[in-house]
């Protein structure tokens, strides 16, 4: 039976892999510190798995429980330290699509929004993951209008970041 | 189109950095160590638990001529027994509401009510470690007193030396009892407020959302 829940929960990881790559990425700066909070997102997942039930999608419980970790859980481990920042390596963009301008202020964005605090940054993730107010609002434990009113602070902070 | 429709668009194109893991590569996730800060707090839990039990069990095993002293100044074996027997119900009343409080983190949870089941939980420690603080104070407190009262020794020394001196010697211990217990509580705060601190940041920042 255990090993029937850990192979059915492997499998939907490894379909859904990009939602933690995607939260690993914003919340660190270098391949180990990547590695570690994906690792970390992992054991979350597959501790809170047995009370997962099949009426939520596999998908929007992992949202929760991978910010969860990336937000509050998780505590930064030594060996994650002192190791070189891959900026180069995190966002890089595809060179064929983009000009040198949108090539250059697509960087300064993602470099932009690496600077915003936790919280920030976990309300522009799950915007650019395309969940609406009410999605973001439960997730954060937040109200619905205090999400927008943040979101748009978020914006305007970026715009000044961007054109100061 | 602002900024952040700009990042969208390409958050959604661009290829994942990251090398895509196969399920081989996630089996031996599952059952690495945890390193979240519950888990710590968890640790630091029990050590609390643990080393105050020690502490308040050491002098009844370690010697027999303690045991004896306070007898010999209590002279009631009740009032002993009760003491010994309201420490540990105060013991077992905070592993129970530990675990209560250790059930209800739920990582399924909104990050809010997420944050705030660790905050309480990290209360209940708290308030464990101010408690055995001030019986800590107490007790240092009671047996200088006792000690000054009935050991013929020290009070014949004081009754010598004539009533002026016991006003410094009463105001140097509580100096050095207050400052014994504040130590210890800097010490404590350091703790937590390093492990917490991160946690302590974002639930601030939640609040800040909601005013």
């Amino acid at each position: 039976m255990n090993k029937e829940l850990e192979h059915s929960f492997v499998e939907l990881l490894e379909k859904h892999q990009n939602i933690a790559h995607k939260i690993c990425r914003l919340y660190t700066n270098n391949y180990d510190a990547h590695n570690d909070l994906f690792q970390e997102i992992t054991i979350q997942l597959w501790r809170a798995y047995p009370k997962f039930r099949g009426d939520a999608k596999f998908s929007t419980w992992m949202y929760r429980v991978a910010l969860n970790t990336a937000i509050t859980l998780y505590r930064k481990s030594k060996r994650t330290i002192n190791t070189q920042d891959f900026e180069g390596v995190a966002f890089k963009i595809k060179a064929e699509d983009y000009d040198d301008t949108e090539e250059q202020q697509l960087k300064v964005l993602y470099k932009a929004v690496h600077q915003l605090n936790d919280i920030e940054k976990a309300l522009v993730f799950l915007y650019l993951e395309d969940k609406d107010y009410r999605e973001i609002s439960t997730t954060l434990g937040i109200s619905e209008v205090n999400a927008r009113v943040k979101m748009n602070r978020i914006k305007t902070k970026l715009k000044t970041i961007l054109n100061p | 189109m602002d900024e952040l429709d700009i990042l969208k668009k390409d958050w959604n194109t661009t290829k994942p950095d990251h090398k895509k893991l196969t399920v081989n590569d996630i089996y031996p996730m599952l059952h690495k160590k945890s390193s979240s800060i519950v888990k710590t707090l968890f640790y630091i839990s029990i050590a609390e638990l643990v080393f105050w039990i020690i502490i308040n069990t050491i002098p009844y095993f370690c010697s027999a001529e303690y045991n004896a002293k306070l007898e010999a100044i209590y002279q009631n074996d009740a009032v002993i027994v009760a003491i010994t027997i309201f420490g540990y119900a105060i013991i077992a009343l905070f592993i129970y509401l530990l675990y209560k409080s250790y059930k209800s983190i739920s990582v399924t949870d909104s990050a809010k009510k997420l944050m705030e089941s660790i905050i309480r939980t990290r209360k209940v420690i708290k308030y464990y470690v101010l408690y055995n603080l001030i019986m800590a104070g107490t007790s240092i407190m009671v047996g200088f007193y006792y000690a000054i009262h009935n050991d013929p020794d020290i009070s014949n020394k004081l009754a010598a030396s004539g009533s002026s001196k016991m006003l410094p010697i009463i105001a140097f211990l509580i100096l050095f009892t207050s400052l014994f217990i504040f130590g210890i509580w800097l010490f404590y705060k350091l703790i937590y407020g390093l492990l917490l601190k991160r946690l302590n940041r974002n639930y601030t920042e939640l609040k800040k959302l909601e005013l």
